[in-house]
C-alpha cells in the first residue's frame, strides 16, 4: 500500500471509529450500524489477509475492553471477518454497490454469529431470535450505512489515477 | 471500493492462526489477568472514545428527555398559575374572615356564583337563603365595601343584584360627610359600564379625585359607612343645579366570590368602625381637632361672658348707686321743692332752691362707669 493510500485509509478509518462512538450512541437503535466493522472491512480489502486478521484482533480487543464479560469474543469475530474479507476480496470483489452492500451485510452477520456463539451469553430462543432476526437486521442497517459512508468518503478513498 | 492486488501466502496463514489463538486466549483469560488489561485499554486507547460516547449518550438523553422536560415545564407553569389563583383565593378568604371578625355578629357568609348568560351579568346567586336569616334588600358586602343587595330570597339560596345592575341605587356621601348624593351604575360604553356614578351632589360640594364615597345610611337599606367607591372625576351633565361624579367601585366583579350578607338587625344597628380607612382616621383626627377648637372657643367665650357679667354687675352697681343717689337727692330735694312750691310766689327765689338742689346732686359721688361698659345696659 502506498503511503498516500495508507493515509487516506487511515483517515477514513479514524472517521468511522469516531462515528462508532458518537453517531451510534446518538441513534440509539437496537439494530444500530456497526461503524467499527465497516472500518475493519474498509481496511481489510486494502491489506493482506494476515494483516487484516491482526487489525481485526486489535480492534476486537479494544472494543471488548468495554465488555469484559465477553472479552475475546469480539476479537475473534473481527479477526475472522477481517481475514475472510481480505481473502474473499481477491475472489469476487468488484466496485459494485450491490456487492459492497452484500459484503457489509455478510460481514456484520458473520461477526454477530461468531460473537454470539463465542460469548455464550445467550441460548435457546433468545439466541435464535438474535441470530435470525436482530443480526440480519443489524447487517442490513450496517450495509446501508456502509454504502452511505463509502459514498461520502469516496473523495478520500478513491485511488488517484495512474 | 478500490481494487488492490494482493497475494496470499503462508505468512498470512500463520499470522491469522496466531491471531485466532490470541483471541481464544483472550477469551479464556483469567479475571485477575483480564481485568488489568481491559482497564489499561479503557484508560489509554479507549479513554477519548469513551468520553465521546458518554457525551453522545448525554446528547441522546437530552434529546429524548426534551419532550418530557417541556411537558414538565408546562406542568410546573400550570401549577404555578394554579398556585397564584390559590394564593389569591387565600388572600380573599383571609380578608373575608377579617371582615367577619370586625362585623362580629349579624351577618351570613355566602359563596357568590356569578352568572354567565345574558341578563345574568349583574346578578349573583348566593349560597344562603331565608333559612339563614337573609331577607330581601339585605345588603351584600365584601371586604372592600358594598357589593350589592339581595333581590330574591329562597330558603337555601338567594339572588342579589350587584352595583352594576341598572336598578341598583345607594344613598352615599363623601367619607367626611361634605357631600351627599345617589350612587348608581354608570351606563356608559363597555369599559366604563363597570363604573359607578354619584348623582345629585350639590353644586357647592366639590369632590376631589380619590375621595372615598361611603353609604350614607339614608333610606335604611344600607347602613352608614360602607365604602361604595372612589371618585375618579366629575362628569359633565346638563344638570346645572347638581354635580355628577364618576366613581371607581370599591368591590370589583372578580372580588365577589365570597361575600357577607348583612342581616336586618345588623343593618339597623349600623356598621360603624368596620370599614375604617386611613382617610377615615384622618377625618376622625380632623374632627377631634375641630372639636378641641370648638371647646377652646367655647371656653374663651365663657371667659368673655364672665368678664362681661362682671362689667355688667359693676355697671349695675354703679347704676344702682346713681339711682340711689338720685333717689336720695329726689327724696331730699322734692319735699323742699314741694314746700317751696307751696310757698307764695313772692318767694320767687325759692325756685332757685331746686336748681340748687339739683346742683347738689353731682356733689354725691357716683361710681364712674367702666370703660367696657359698652355691654348691654341692665334695665
Amino acid at each position: 500500500m502506498r503511503p498516500t493510500d495508507l493515509a487516506r485509509t487511515s483517515l477514513a478509518f479514524v472517521i468511522l471509529v469516531l462515528l462508532h462512538y458518537t453517531l451510534r450512541p446518538v441513534l440509539g437503535w437496537h439494530a444500530s450500524p456497526d461503524f467499527l466493522l465497516i472500518a475493519l472491512l474498509l481496511v481489510a480489502i486494502r491489506v493482506r489477509p494476515g494483516h487484516a486478521a491482526l487489525v481485526g484482533l486489535l480492534m476486537g480487543l479494544v472494543a471488548d475492553s468495554l465488555e469484559p464479560h465477553a472479552f475475546g469474543a469480539g476479537a475473534l469475530g473481527m479477526c475472522l471477518v477481517g481475514f475472510g474479507a481480505s481473502w474473499l476480496k481477491a475472489v469476487f470483489f468488484a466496485d459494485d454497490v450491490v456487492l459492497n452492500a452484500l459484503f457489509f451485510f455478510c460481514g456484520k452477520w458473520a461477526f454477530d454469529v461468531i460473537v454470539l456463539l463465542a460469548a455464550h451469553q445467550m441460548s435457546g430462543g433468545a439466541l435464535l431470535v438474535e441470530l435470525l432476526v436482530w443480526s440480519p437486521l443489524k447487517g442490513v442497517v450496517t450495509a446501508l450505512f456502509g454504502l452511505l459512508t463509502l459514498l461520502i468518503l469516496r473523495p478520500i478513498l478513491r485511488a488517484p489515477a495512474t | 471500493m478500490t481494487n488492490v492486488s494482493r497475494t496470499y501466502g503462508r505468512r498470512d496463514s500463520v499470522l491469522f492462526v496466531v491471531c485466532v489463538v490470541l483471541a481464544f486466549v483472550a477469551q479464556f483469560l483469567p479475571e485477575h489477568l483480564r481485568d488489568p488489561f481491559t482497564a489499561a485499554l479503557r484508560h489509554t486507547v479507549l479513554a477519548p472514545l469513551v468520553a465521546l460516547q458518554h457525551d453522545a449518550e448525554l446528547t441522546r438523553q437530552a434529546w429524548l428527555t426534551r419532550e418530557a422536560r417541556i411537558t414538565a415545564r408546562d406542568s410546573v407553569e400550570l401549577q404555578s398559575m394554579t398556585l397564584d389563583a390559590l394564593n389569591a383565593e387565600n388572600d380573599r378568604l383571609r380578608k373575608t374572615l377579617e371582615l367577619g371578625a370586625r362585623l362580629k355578629w349579624g351577618f351570613v357568609p355566602a359563596e357568590a356564583l356569578q352568572g354567565r348568560d345574558i341578563g345574568e351579568e349583574y346578578t349573583v346567586t348566593l349560597s344562603a337563603g331565608s333559612n339563614a336569616g337573609v331577607r330581601v334588600f339585605s345588603p351584600v358586602v365584601a371586604p372592600e365595601g358594598l357589593a350589592g343587595m339581595v333581590k330574591t330570597v329562597d330558603p337555601t339560596m338567594s339572588i342579589a343584584i350587584v352595583w352594576a345592575h341598572p336598578d341598583f341605587r345607594v344613598s352615599a356621601m363623601a367619607e367626611d360627610g361634605s357631600a351627599f348624593g345617589i350612587v348608581a351604575a354608570h351606563e356608559g360604553s363597555d369599559p366604563e359600564r363597570y363604573l359607578l356614578e354619584m348623582r345629585g351632589v350639590p353644586v357647592r360640594s366639590t369632590l376631589k379625585p380619590g375621595t372615598l364615597i361611603v353609604s350614607s345610611g339614608l333610606g335604611s337599606t344600607f347602613p352608614r359607612g360602607i365604602p361604595v367607591g372612589t371618585v375618579l372625576g366629575e362628569l359633565k351633565t346638563s344638570e346645572l343645579w347638581a354635580r355628577t361624579y364618576l366613581l371607581r367601585p370599591a368591590v370589583l366583579p372578580q372580588d365577589m366570590s365570597t361575600v357577607m350578607i348583612l342581616l336586618p338587625q345588623r343593618t339597623v344597628s349600623g356598621v360603624d368602625g368596620v370599614w375604617q380607612s386611613g382617610r377615615g382616621a384622618d377625618a376622625a383626627v380632623k374632627a377631634i381637632v375641630a372639636a378641641g377648637d370648638s371647646l377652646e372657643r367655647a371656653a374663651r367665650l365663657a371667659r368673655g361672658d364672665t368678664a362681661r357679667a362682671d362689667t355688667t354687675i359693676r355697671s349695675f352697681v354703679s347704676t344702682t348707686e346713681r339711682r340711689d343717689t338720685v333717689r336720695r337727692v329726689r327724696r331730699d330735694t322734692l319735699p323742699h321743692a314741694l314746700r317751696d312750691a307751696a310757698r307764695p310766689a313772692v318767694h320767687a327765689d325759692s325756685a332757685r332752691t331746686v336748681p340748687d338742689t339739683t346742683r347738689r346732686a353731682p356733689a354725691t359721688p357716683a361710681a364712674p362707669a367702666p370703660r367696657d361698659s359698652g355691654a348691654r345696659p341692665v334695665p
